[in-house]
């Protein structure tokens, strides 16, 4: 690891100066405990049945006796190993037994301290409600119980506490969805004995789950990877939902009475005689109710401003054939599905450690259910039904963490990493699986694949490339430059090679493809590097000269108030000209100022910054229309100026596009609504930017610069509340100092004042009550936006400017089988809608918040209506916002 | 959960040898830094390129971003010599990089990311005998993407190299020569004084303030040796 490098060079001079503190990672004694708690954790890394009554002995000779240090290791090595569960139940299970040499029990067993230990740790889980281990402890307690350390009776409390939840008034998918499965993984490897003691206990825990599941259809209609968006019904083939694989798998376990538990996890006791001690029991529990922080904020027009992201159903994508890689709606393909899942969420703090584990997974699963390496020693004889390719079914399973709906639990990056370390730890066998899941992932596109998985799919393709010499086979898909310019497959390409040139540069990536798609006729790439476009470059350009003047003063540094001035000699020139005057002048001045500043400013991502810092004076006073002072929130037709001025700017850079439209906003010369009407409305007038000229719709680029947009007026609440909840703290320490030093005289006035008036804020509270007051306002003017462009987008009247004819036809079910034949605006159309359904979906913890009001504004001219389009406009937002 | 593995979020054991901040002081700032070093980069690559991939850790949605890259020059050149520093608005993002970008590519180098106490003013430039970065001094191996590569055979770098030459000559130091990246939301300024009155708080006080860590000058040369 990085920080194990051996000092370089010179190492001995540099170290005459250090002090005690240098050595950050100084040697850590380990008490012998320690090595004992270490030896528990790091128990079969080599081979667990061999070390199994090794680790034994060593624990039971080991003196003194200090049964919490023991529980710690075990509840580490629980929740943080949870391939090795079954051995860990196997060792308390040894534990547990009387050691053959003593004669007589003299208090409880060792093992049952222990399990009593860590019980208390369970408890801490569960109070703190942290799922994942509350889950594999809950695994843990389930192969006790089969191992019959622990009674089935108590067991079964266990579980029903956790179905309890799914009958709570008002349950959140989220909290429902954990406790669903904590339930239903302890029935899936407790059932053996547990369908034993009660076959109807058993139905009961299998019946909660299903009827939560039946009661929480609507949301997966919005979360599914394949959108069929004129189907009610939900179906998906290449993908299953959560809660619907884990009653797929428990139903087939019970149909068997759970013969198959043993052929999908592993249960190394199940051959040790039966203890001749008493079982334990569980302790009942109750879990807890979900901790709801109220900072009683709301906004200025009172609605609720908390966010709470809201958990959704989760449908992974299935790359494979089931003889591949498992069915996960089958016992084993659970375990298996499962397992890899719970190594890829524990280790995200080290992508590189994960991948190793789940190149290693195969190691803990029952022999037979991958397939072996090639040339190993022993050849197990394949299980039929199993004999699965470990590569693939790890990398399917990655990518459909990655890809699942409305975003994925860890950033886009670290699953991207992780599949990066899996190629390096085995480009041979990894390779391979990643090459076959690109082509199935592409093969799907224009069948419905939802656009936002497309748009990542993208993103991994490019980040993946660049780590792999951008080494793809693209003459494969030459076919598919017959297809309409906007299909799927052909946005895919672009989008992809776009991405690759921002990691890259422009003639490295074209250098990959063939002659087909390096011609400009094949509209695959640009044909040159994406430099900027300073319109007034052009010689021909009759304003060349005035814009010529703006730039020597932003050369010779000079100051903002000067080219204000100048900016307003030349606009009253431009005026009065002879030939009748511009007819806009405004317009045209900002557009000057704007591109001349961003010429100075495009060198580097730097550069632009410097330039705009140097001049912000300039930026806000024509920010606000050329109005004296630059306050209030400006002009919003100068705003939309300075927005296309730096789009056309950069039209042939759309990642500057998204560059310089962020810093505007960052400091504070546009606002997020800006963004959004502007992406809406005036974008279109700079026809090399947008893939989707013509009628009125939005591509992934237009929804970055709106998800730009958005995220920065939901970030800047976020910073105005935490810094509220400071401030507050702060002002209530104050006052109960000043209370406890009662009226002694050293009290600074500040306190001194409140200790008068207690229930007053304090200014800088005052003042960051006001801020979040009109960042709410900002936030909720920018959703409604949004909503209300998507709408007109999506319904547009027929007087509208440019309505796309086809919004309506590409949502109906003969539209979408027709879908051969689209052109560039069905295309457009089809997704548009898709990053409607996007935008609700991924924000509607924000818009939950306004969804009244904003209902109001945009839908209520649907009122009666019979649309389609405005139908399903109002049931994709009803779903979003929890109303159906 | 970090008993198991080690978290690749921590930063190295690398230190400014002659900064008077005792270790401990040093280590409560990288426990909140926001800025990362970053190195083995080639001198080809452009802001842009970094902007793109350090974006992928970017949180915009809890009030982070990209805030600003300083790009490593040769103090001589003022060329890209190889390394920079990205800094964002929040600490998550930066161990975010930490965790999931140092040790991959871009441009097709395996770049490193080493949380960093902050930028100070000077060290955008290399410590270095010859204006570069101190391991360039040294290296023994042919790395055409860090100056060692040969004419014929990388016609594609020469036109890049050309830019690049191009891209900061008019690079200055002192005071104001890095942009500052622009701070947290501010009420418009007209709604003015009473809000600036009372003791001026700090959390988005943007000012390179300590001066025990900013004023010295500190042209060591270790400075970029251990940090590849």
């Amino acid at each position: 690891m990085s920080y194990d490098r051996p000092h370089r060079g010179g190492g001995n001079r540099r170290r005459q100066n250090r002090d005690d503190y240098d050595d950050r990672r100084r040697d850590v004694y380990e008490s012998p405990a320690d090595k004992l708690k270490a030896a528990i954790i790091k128990f079969g890394e080599v081979d667990v049945l061999e070390e199994l009554p090794l680790l034994e002995k060593q624990i039971r000779e080991f003196t003194p006796l200090v049964v919490p240090n023991l529980s710690e290791a075990f509840r580490i090595a629980v929740t943080e190993q949870p391939f090795k569960i079954p051995y860990y139940a196997a060792l308390l299970r040894r534990l547990h037994d009387l050691p053959e040499e003593t004669a007589t029990v003299d208090g409880p067993s060792l093992g049952k301290q222990i399990l009593e230990d860590f019980w208390k740790g369970f408890q801490a889980y569960l109070d703190k409600l942290a799922w994942r281990e509350t889950r594999l402890c809950i695994h843990f307690f389930a192969h006790l119980t089969v191992a019959k350390l622990i009674s089935t009776d108590s067991m079964f409390a266990l579980l029903q506490s956790f179905t309890a939840v799914l009958e709570e008034f008002g349950v959140s998918h989220g909290r429902a969805k954990k406790a669903a499965v904590c339930a239903a993984e302890g029935l899936m490897i407790g059932g053996p004995i547990l369908k034993l003691s009660s076959a109807e206990r058993v139905q009961e825990i299998i019946n909660a789950i299903q009827a939560y599941n039946d009661s929480a259809t609507s949301p997966k209609w919005l979360t599914g990877p394949v959108v069929k968006m004129y189907s009610e019904e939900v179906s998906t083939p290449n993908a299953d939902e959560l809660l619907d694989t884990v009653l797929q798998a428990l139903r087939t376990l019970d149909e068997s009475d759970f013969a198959e538990t043993a052929t999908s996890f592993s249960q190394p006791y199940t051959t040790y005689a039966d203890p001749d001690l008493t079982t334990y029991d569980l302790p009942s529990v109750l879990v807890p109710p979900e901790v709801i922080e109220l900072d009683g904020l709301s906004t200025d027009s009172g609605e609720e401003a908390q966010v709470k992201k809201e958990e959704w159903p989760e449908y992974f994508l299935r790359l494979f054939d089931n003889d591949i890689t498992p069915d996960p709606k089958t016992p084993a393909g659970y375990a298996v599905r499962a397992g890899l899942l719970d190594i890829l969420d524990i280790f995200e703090v080290n992508r590189k450690e994960c991948a190793r584990l789940l190149i290693e997974y195969s190691k803990w699963t029952i022999p037979g259910t991958f397939k072996p390496k090639p040339g190993g020693s022993v050849v197990p004889e394949p299980v039929p039904g199993k004999d699965w390719q470990l590569e693939s079914t790890i990398v399917e399973n990655v990518l459909g963490a990655y890809l699942v709906l409305p975003e994925s639990c860890h950033k886009s990056i670290y699953y991207i990493g992780v599949i990066t370390e899996l190629c390096k730890l085995s480009p041979s066998t990894v390779g391979p699986a990643v090459g076959k899941s690109i082509r199935k992932l592409y093969s799907t596109l224009g069948d419905g694949l939802d656009v936002e998985v497309a748009r990542r799919f993208a993103e991994w393709f490019a980040v993946h490339m660049s780590n792999f010499g951008f080494q793809w086979v693209w003459k494969e898909w030459i076919p598919d430059l017959s297809l309409s310019i906007q299909h799927p497959k052909r946005a895919f390409m672009r989008r992809a090679l776009e991405f690759e040139i921002r990691l890259s540069y422009h003639d490295r990536i074209l250098k990959t493809l063939p002659a087909e798609m390096q011609a400009p006729e094949g509209h695959t790439i640009g044909e040159q590097a994406p430099g900027p476009d300073f319109e007034y470059d052009d010689p021909s350009n009759p304003h060349r000269d005035a814009a010529q003047s703006v730039l020597n003063l932003f050369r010779g540094r000079a100051e903002a108030k000067d080219v204000i001035s100048h900016l307003d000699t030349l606009k009253a020139t431009l005026e009065t000209s002879d030939d009748g005057g511009v007819v806009n002048a405004d317009a045209l001045i900002r557009s000057i100022a704007i591109q001349s500043l961003l010429h100075i400013g495009s060198r580097s991502f730097s550069h632009l910054l410097n330039a705009i810092e140097r001049y912000l004076p300039l930026l806000r006073s024509i920010a606000s229309g050329g109005a004296s002072s630059a306050g209030g929130s400006g002009n919003p037709e100068a705003k939309a100026d300075i927005l296309t001025a730096s789009a056309a700017f950069w039209k042939h850079n759309r990642h500057m596009v998204a560059i310089v439209f962020d810093k505007l906003m960052q400091y504070q010369i546009v606002d997020p609504t800006d963004v959004v009407g502007w992406t809406f409305i005036n974008r279109a007038e700079i026809k090399e930017l947008s893939e989707s000229t013509g009628p009125l719709s939005l591509s992934a680029f237009e929804w970055d610069l709106l998800k730009g947009a958005l995220d920065k007026a939901n970030g800047r609440v976020m910073i105005a509340r935490r810094k509220i909840t400071t401030l507050r703290k702060e002002d209530d320490d104050t006052r109960a100092k000043a209370k406890a030093d009662g009226n002694s005289m050293d009290v600074d006035a500040d306190v001194k004042a409140e200790d008068e008036a207690p229930a007053v804020d304090s200014p800088a509270l005052t003042t960051a009550l006001k801020a979040f007051a009109s960042l709410t306002r900002e936030q909720k003017g920018a959703l409604s936006r949004t909503l209300d462009g998507f709408v007109s987008c999506l319904a547009p009247a027929a007087t509208d400017l440019n309505p796309n004819p086809h919004a309506r036809i590409v949502i109906s079910d003969e539209g979408w089988n027709d879908r051969a034949a689209w052109d560039k605006d069905q295309w457009n159309a089809w997704e548009t809608w898709g990053w409607y359904r996007q935008f609700c979906r991924s924000y509607a913890p924000y818009l939950r918040n306004y969804s009244t009001t904003l209902f109001t504004v945009s839908f209520v001219k649907f009122e009666g209506s019979t649309d389609p389009a405005a139908e399903l406009l109002k049931k994709t937002w009803n779903v979003a916002t929890g109303q159906e | 959960m970090a008993h198991v593995v080690s978290p690749l979020d921590q930063p190295s054991n690398y230190k400014d040898s002659q900064t008077r901040v005792d270790r401990r002081v040093q280590n409560d700032l990288l426990a909140k830094s926001t800025t990362l070093y970053i190195g083995n980069l080639s001198f080809y690559t452009t802001e842009e390129q970094i902007y793109e991939l350090f974006t992928k850790c970017a949180s915009p949605e809890d009030g982070g971003g990209i805030k600003r890259i300083i790009m490593g020059l040769d103090r001589n050149t003022r060329t890209p010599c190889g390394f920079c520093f990205v800094e964002y608005y929040t600490h998550a993002e930066a161990l975010a990089s930490m965790r999931y970008v140092s040790g991959t590519k871009l441009d097709e180098r395996i770049i490193r990311c080493d949380l960093d106490l902050g930028y100070r003013e000077g060290r955008q430039f290399g410590r270095g005998k010859s204006g570069g970065q101190v391991r360039d001094e040294h290296r023994q191996d042919y790395d055409p993407g860090r100056g060692g590569w040969g004419a014929q055979a990388q016609r594609l770098e020469i036109e890049r190299r050309r830019e690049v030459e191009e891209r900061y000559q008019d690079a200055t130091d002192g005071p104001g020569a890095v942009a500052g990246g622009g701070g947290d939301w501010k009420e418009a300024e007209t709604s003015g004084n009473e809000s600036r009155l009372k003791r001026g708080r700090s959390p988005e006080d943007e000012g390179e303030g300590d001066t025990r860590l900013g004023q010295r000058a500190r042209l060591d040369e270790d400075m970029d040796a251990e940090r590849m």
